[in-house]
């Protein structure tokens, strides 16, 4: 894809190794990205707790037809856009890292717990996340 | 018409482990599928942050306990990757042998279970008698059958042997996969089950994340070991099909296993050739990666698969993420099984070639 | 059957006991003879299809239990007898209970209709064949009594399924019977047997003009039977095990006992309508070159049932090979192919299996 022109349009994005990392309006951006440069396919979307209190979200675009990938990357708090309008595929990543991560996805219709059983405390991934002995009582 | 809520699985004789869609039935046609998954959750990505890479090793191979050397191959690619370890020529023939063996294996599995599902109770032992035969070399050179534990980082754990009974498989199994071909693809009821059922196209498949067989059964050339350096010196053909239905996946696998026979000759070659064993080996006592993000990718026998390892530096990785294909195939249920009736969910939900250690991690 | 009831009331005449003793018993004893007759055959079955299917599929199939697993079937039995019979909360209690036992009347009944030999049919009617249709397609009333009391919704498709399939395969299944009984000018068993006995040996049996109606009724009986590539009502990939899911212990073994005798007994009505049941294929009986001339004139009779059995496993042994290689129907297909390929060719067979009889005239009276 041409880096050239996709600065022009998107000001707030910086080139970091290979990934883009942009500030805000990610929903837009992916839509760009997909409609324009055909990056047809959503890999995966990764997340990565900092250790400050924000999550790294980096979703993995490729497109078949150049067989080529990009990353673009957005550092969230609690809350994120939702892409999966556009992926659907990005309901079933979205639902993980809701469960693993404890971000809530904005316009993902499908968010609950998805391997921890209902009801269980905390978020397993962040840096933060408490392991204690205190059992879940199941009949609840 | 009033809808009926059918809870099918965890314990279910065809959702292949634990899986649970949680169905709503007007009759016997499904209006809408919620997969429920987590029954086998190991926390694998959790672990890897308390442990250091050797010891995650053993592991990994559990990720998939059908396609085990897959992710062997893919953490150890990583490591190596990551400090800049050159393979030599044989032990990457090595490795790709026991890509393709495993390969071969865990579609043989499927092809039972898949007709097993189907109602259809012999391939299943037929495809387990040959695929015993790949287990059993698999328990020759590493001491397992399935967790295999074979690769380390920087090359193998020993040198290749006992590579006539390799040159045996591969003589006996085309045979064997001409006799399933006889036995179940022109099977009148085979091909009213399975035409035309569960459509798959093209945009919907991208959208769903779909890879592999799946994705190639819809009309896609889309095969990850064509830019994969273990396979530089190979030549194949990815199969592509563009039947976009349960049969063509069926067949998908079926022709995948000739053409993985087809490279496994090529590699016999290459070993032939190339006697001397040779690696890099590491200390993995003290085993650290460079501080960054690393990914690797592979075409496990279920679509993409590829780690991604954030390191800071430390004993352990800071973040480590496996995707695997099993996860959007999953995902795609949701779909796919909307309109189908009942017993052409279990055949669609079957062609999709779903394990569920590899959707729960 | 009259000349045993003679044999039998004279047996008893000399030990001096009165004649209605003997006329009470008399329909006693076939059914014990009957149940216990069952038990054995049904035993033997499990085991003939267990070793069948374990040397289709390259295994040894039982082999511990007994000399060659002999006696595996009847370990199962007993373990099933010791088992807890659990009746599932919320399920309708008297019906759940009365499912078993509406299955194993039918059955019972349908084995004492077929001729064994020329003297001994247990209920010898003029319509005996009417007698088995109706009772044949019984069992669905317990399939679906069972499905619909278990409260349990994988039973409850098992028996809509039943239902749907047997409404589907009893209709070209009667036309078939039909041509049989006008090529055999009877509904007599054993009287279609004689008619087929006017040529030599195979040749005269209506297998052979009728092999139209032979294979419809083949497919019909192992559709009617829940049988493998039809036996959607418990698929066990799809619905568990269909309609018996929730029984377990002797109620359990009641179910699957009748499976097997209506296997048996369906078995034994094709062999029967088609295969010349205890005709002998060679054109005459053995035993009188067999036997001495003294005990040959009784052995003629077990030489028939010989043939009827042996020609009841052939059968037999054809319907378990298709269970180890056909997949299991889709339900829509398994009831287009009735109605629509089924049907119709059973009714083109019905004609032209009467002017089949009416161009060879007497050759098939």
């Amino acid at each position: 894809m041409n880096w050239a022109e996709f600065k022009n349009i998107f000001n707030d994005c910086r080139l970091e190794g290979e990934k883009i990392i942009i500030e805000s309006n990610l929903l837009k951006t992916i839509e760009f990205i997909k409609t324009n440069y055909h990056f047809n396919m959503l890999k995966e979307i990764i997340a990565s707790d900092n250790g400050d209190g924000t999550t790294e979200l980096t979703y993995r675009l490729f497109s078949p037809e150049d067989e080529e990938d990009l990353m673009i990357s957005i550092n969230v708090k609690d809350e994120a856009e939702s892409i999966s309008s556009i992926f659907e595929s990005a309901v079933a990543d979205e639902k993980e890292i809701f469960d693993l991560f404890g971000v809530k996805f904005i316009g993902n219709s499908e968010l609950k717990r998805l391997y921890m059983p209902e009801g269980w405390r905390g978020n397993p991934l962040r840096k933060d996340y408490q392991e204690n002995d205190e059992r879940l009582t199941w009949n609840e | 018409m009033s809808k009926l809520k059918l809870n099918l699985g965890p314990q279910h004789p065809s959702t292949h482990g634990v899986l649970r869609l949680i169905l709503e039935l007007e009759g016997e046609k499904i209006s809408s599928c919620e997969p429920d998954v987590g029954y086998l959750h190991r926390g694998m990505e959790k672990m890897a942050e308390k442990l250091s890479y050797i010891q995650y090793l053993p592991l990994v191979d559990r990720i998939d306990y059908l396609a085990g050397f897959f992710y062997s191959e893919l953490f150890c690619r990583t490591v190596e990757k990551a400090l800049g370890i050159e393979l030599s020529l044989r032990v990457k023939a090595v490795r790709v042998l026991l890509l393709e063996l495993n390969r071969i294996a865990s579609h043989l599995l499927w092809m039972g279970s898949f007709l097993m599902d189907l109602g259809a109770v012999s391939p299943f032992f037929y495809a387990f008698r040959e695929r015993e035969l790949i287990l059993k070399y698999f328990e020759k050179i590493s001491g397992q059958r399935m967790m295999n534990n074979y690769f380390v980082f920087g090359g193998l754990r020993r040198d290749i042997a006992f590579l006539e009974d390799v040159e045996n498989i591969i003589k006996i199994l085309p045979d064997k996969i001409r006799d399933y071909e006889n036995l179940i693809t022109e099977n009148p009821i085979f091909i009213q089950r399975t035409k035309g059922k569960g459509i798959l196209d093209k945009e919907t498949a991208f959208n769903f994340g779909i890879t592999g067989v799946n994705l190639r059964a819809s009309g896609i050339n889309l095969d990850f070991r064509k830019k994969d350096y273990l396979y530089e010196e190979i030549e194949f053909n990815p199969v592509v099909l563009d039947g976009c239905d349960a049969a063509a996946r069926y067949k998908g696998r079926i022709l995948e296993m000739k053409e993985s026979i087809k490279i496994i000759s090529q590699v016999l070659e290459i070993l032939r050739l190339e006697k001397e064993f040779k690696q890099q080996l590491i200390n993995p006592l003290n085993l650290t990666l460079p501080e960054g993000e690393y990914i690797q990718e592979i075409e496990a026998p279920r679509g993409l698969a590829s780690i991604y390892i954030k390191s800071t530096g430390e004993k352990s990785p800071y973040r480590l993420k496996w995707r695997t294909g099993s996860y959007y195939s999953v995902n795609l249920l949701r779909n796919i099984l909307k309109g189908a009736y009942l017993n052409d969910a279990i055949a669609i939900s079957g062609s999709l070639d779903i394990i569920l250690p590899e959707v729960d991690k | 059957m009259n000349y045993l009831y003679f044999l039998y009331i004279e047996f008893l005449a000399k030990h001096n006991i009165p004649q209605l003793f003997g006329d009470l018993t008399f329909y006693i004893i076939p059914c014990c003879i009957i149940f216990a007759a069952l038990l054995v055959v049904v035993l033997a079955l499990v085991l003939f299809e267990r070793k069948l299917l374990g040397w289709f599929t390259q295994r040894k199939g039982p082999n511990r239990v007994g000399f060659w697993g002999i006696l595996q079937t009847l370990a199962d039995a007993f373990k099933l007898l010791c088992k807890e019979n659990i009746t599932p909360r919320g399920a309708e209690r008297f019906l759940f209970n009365l499912a078993p036992v509406v299955i194993f009347v039918p059955v019972m009944i349908a084995l004492g209709l077929i001729p064994y030999s020329s003297e001994f049919t247990f209920m010898n009617f003029q319509t005996n064949l009417l007698i088995f249709i109706v009772i044949g397609a019984m069992p669905v009333l317990s399939i679906l009594l069972a499905g619909w009391a278990s409260n349990n919704k994988y039973s409850l498709f098992g028996a809509m399924r039943s239902v749907a399939q047997i409404l589907a395969y009893e209709l070209p299944m009667a036309f078939v019977i039909l041509s049989v009984a006008a090529l055999g000018s009877s509904l007599n068993l054993t009287q279609i047997i004689y008619a087929q006995s006017t040529r030599t040996g195979m040749f005269g049996w209506f297998g052979i003009p009728c092999i139209i109606g032979f294979v419809i009724m083949f497919i019909c009986v192992v559709a009617e039977l829940n049988r493998c590539p039809f036996d959607l009502p418990e698929a066990e990939s799809e619905l568990i095990c269909g309609y018996n899911t929730e029984y377990s212990g002797m109620r359990f073994a009641i179910f699957y006992l009748s499976e097997y005798s209506m296997l048996f007994a369906n078995s034994m009505l094709l062999a029967v309508l088609f295969l010349g049941g205890f005709l002998s294929p060679l054109g005459k009986y053995l035993s009188p070159i067999i036997f001495p001339p003294e005990i040959s004139g009784v052995m003629v009779y077990f030489e028939q049932a010989f043939w009827l059995f042996a020609k009841t496993f052939l059968i037999i042994f054809v319907i378990i090979w298709i269970r180890a290689t056909f997949p299991r129907m889709a339900q829509f297909d398994l009831l287009k192919f009735s109605w629509a390929i089924l049907l119709p060719v059973s009714i083109l067979n019905f004609f032209l299996m009467v002017i089949f009889k009416y161009l060879t005239g007497g050759g098939y009276v």
